[in-house]
């Protein structure tokens, strides 16, 4: 084998389907299109197997296959000669792909109807151009490796510097801010999310973005669905590229499941987190020990934007965060000096401040709405309410993380409350719904209520 | 074999520039799949000729020679509904001034199709497709292939006209 199969790497990112020819023992040929080859190592490719079709009930009677792959930017392709060896129904290999296909179902609303069957592994044979495919003419798609960043020593100054700047943040809001921005401003990452898991529900909530104009702070997904969901519960590093395909190949199989089962109910489809044309993603777990402590994710409009680089990149600022997560999660009520002069700046918004906001709690969903808009909801509602009322009924401005945590009606759990997480999301949701309410740090561990506006507070049993 | 016919709704959406596969086998069962570039239905649905650029098509012509199985499927990218019609070849030649003003239709419907999903026009223009062979086929089954649970099911019914 002379060419290589790393060499072909584009070619298994999903972005152009492949071309799969297969054969019956009866000497039938079949010919399809599979939207994703999946590259296993030097010497093996992997078919996804969800349906029990013809392509599959060949390789069991005829191992040979052959599969025309096209590189996506240039559309140059290869036939690679495959013989079938095994199929894989669990271990690392299956987990991976099961994972990338439950992402696609969750979207598409097909979650458990949707799945990976059994991962088909494939000896590679050979490996030859396609020769004169496209005319001698010059390429018409410019070719991506002039964008990346020169030489390791750049990416190494880089990611110094960036972990600098994580090293130095005081506290998680901070850090999340840097972090975001660093990633951006040092290698391009211009759109990109933090998540943490909320309480003890499955869920996950967005604690802070980077690219997208609003912040998208309190977005929430549950853990299990959508790509950012999926590596929660699965912990594994995934990244899609060519989104629209992947979801239009995901729709097709919708449309054929509701005609064959005479319209059964499928969940409708979720929206995508951030960019609503987002062509390429890659999400991360943030892990610190065994722990999740949250999901990094970065999109971008170009199908081809992330590659191994990327991935093996944001591994190692993924696990800095994680560390400094975890580590700012734990020190925060540890005295430490006063908070920077910025967090006590004045808003910029006081100035044009609404007179009266009126807050209603609704106790059947420990959620709060401000002039009839939704706020926030749970822990961070139920602290938020608290603050209010004892601002009112006994003038106190001043409070402490402390007696938070041994207020037993607000809910926090004895062990890894995430405190922190929660007093930022409720943060940034007063920042973006009332910004007449703030909460400002002073200290590490305590932060006082301030009010540029008259509040009134209503309580009801239901909405 | 008795055979399948296409039926009309079929074969409209069969030469409506949707892209075109080309399944072959050699002696020991080994398989070949290459890019058609236009097809069309005839004989009341009874046979296809499907049109195979001679830049890429080598493997194709010598395994017909020998065995004349062949899969043609059909794909339309926004959708990915797909259609696989098996058969065996009756003939081959080279194509004509016909193919070759048929050859541009389906280019340029394959441009209106395709950039709906991104491609780029120049990509169709740079393929090197002319020369190219006709394969004429018998149409012996028709399959359905979109992707899901009715992936590889007979058409019998539906797209075909007994």
């Amino acid at each position: 084998m002379t060419l290589r199969l790393e060499e072909l790497l584009p070619c298994f990112q999903g972005v152009t389907p492949s071309i799969l020819a297969t054969c019956g023992r009866d000497g039938e040929p079949n010919v399809t299109y599979v939207s994703q080859l999946f590259y296993v190592d030097a010497k093996h490719l992997a078919l996804s197997c969800q349906f029990f079709n013809k392509t599959r009930r060949n390789l069991g009677e005829n191992p040979h296959a052959t599969a025309v792959v096209h590189d996506p930017r240039d559309f140059r392709a290869w036939r690679i000669q495959l013989r079938y060896l095994r199929s894989e129904t669990s271990g690392p290999l299956f987990d991976t792909m099961a994972a990338r296909i439950q992402v696609i179902a969750s979207h598409t609303g097909m979650a458990g109807v949707f799945r990976l069957l059994s991962a088909d592994v494939c000896e590679v044979v050979a490996i030859e151009p396609v020769e004169h495919l496209l005319l001698p003419e010059p390429l018409a798609f410019a070719a991506r490796s002039d964008e990346l960043p020169d030489g390791p020593l750049t990416e190494l100054r880089g990611l110094q510097c960036v972990t600098e700047r994580i090293a130095r943040a005081p506290n998680l809001e901070r850090l999340i801010e840097v972090a975001l921005s660093a990633l951006d401003e040092i290698f391009g990452f211009t759109h990109s999310m933090l998540f943490v898991p909320e309480g003890t529900e499955c869920r996950l909530v967005a604690l802070g973005s980077h690219g997208y104009g609003e912040s998208g702070a309190g977005g929430e997904i549950p853990i299990g669905e959508g790509l950012v969901g999926t590596v929660a519960a699965s912990r594994r590093m995934m990244r899609l590229a060519g989104l629209s395909g992947e979801l239009r190949y995901g729709r097709a199989i919708r449309e054929q499941f509701v005609r064959s089962s005479g319209g059964a109910i499928l969940r409708p489809e979720l929206p995508l987190p951030g960019l609503a044309d987002a062509q390429a993603a890659l999400a991360l777990p943030l892990l610190a020990g065994d722990e999740l402590v949250g999901v990094l994710a970065v999109e971008s409009r170009d199908p081809l934007a992330f590659d191994e680089w990327d991935e093996a990149f944001l591994q190692i600022v993924g696990n800095q965060i994680a560390t400094a997560i975890e580590r700012l999660q734990e020190d925060e009520e540890t005295p430490a000096p006063a908070a920077a002069p910025a967090a006590a700046a004045p808003s910029p918004v006081a100035t044009k401040a609404a007179a009266r906001r009126r807050f209603v709690y609704y106790r059947n969903d420990d959620c709060i709405f401000v002039d009839g808009d939704y706020l926030i909801r749970n822990v961070p509602a139920k602290i938020l309410w608290k603050l209010l009322n004892q601002h009112r009924a006994a003038g106190q401005r001043e409070f402490s993380n402390r007696e938070l945590r041994l207020d037993p009606t607000l809910g926090l759990p004895a062990y890894k409350d995430n405190l922190e997480s929660r007093l930022i999301l409720l943060r940034r949701r007063l920042e973006a719904k009332c910004p007449e309410v703030r909460l400002v740090p002073v200290r590490r561990g305590r932060f006082a209520l301030e009010l540029a506006t008259e509040i009134e507070l209503e309580e009801r049993a239901t909405a | 074999v008795s055979g399948d016919r296409i039926g009309s709704e079929l074969q409209a959406f069969l030469e409506s520039g949707v892209s075109v596969l080309v399944g072959t086998r050699d002696r020991l069962l080994v398989p070949e799949g290459a890019r058609g570039f236009g097809l069309r239905v005839l004989a009341e649905g009874a046979e296809l000729e499907v049109f195979v650029p001679e830049a890429w098509g080598e493997r194709t012509f010598a395994n017909l020679a020998d065995n004349g199985r062949v899969a043609v499927s059909v794909a339309q990218p926004e959708d990915h509904r797909s259609v696989q019609v098996k058969g065996s070849m009756l003939e081959i030649r080279a194509g004509g001034e016909p193919e070759r003003a048929a050859i541009d239709r389906y280019r340029e419907a394959l441009i209106a199709k395709f950039s709906v999903i991104g491609f780029p026009p120049s990509l169709f223009h740079r393929l090197n497709v002319w020369p190219c062979r006709v394969v004429r086929l018998r149409v012996e089954a028709l399959f359905e292939q979109t992707p899901g649970p009715r992936a590889g099911v007979p058409l019998a019914g539906e797209g075909a006209a007994r």
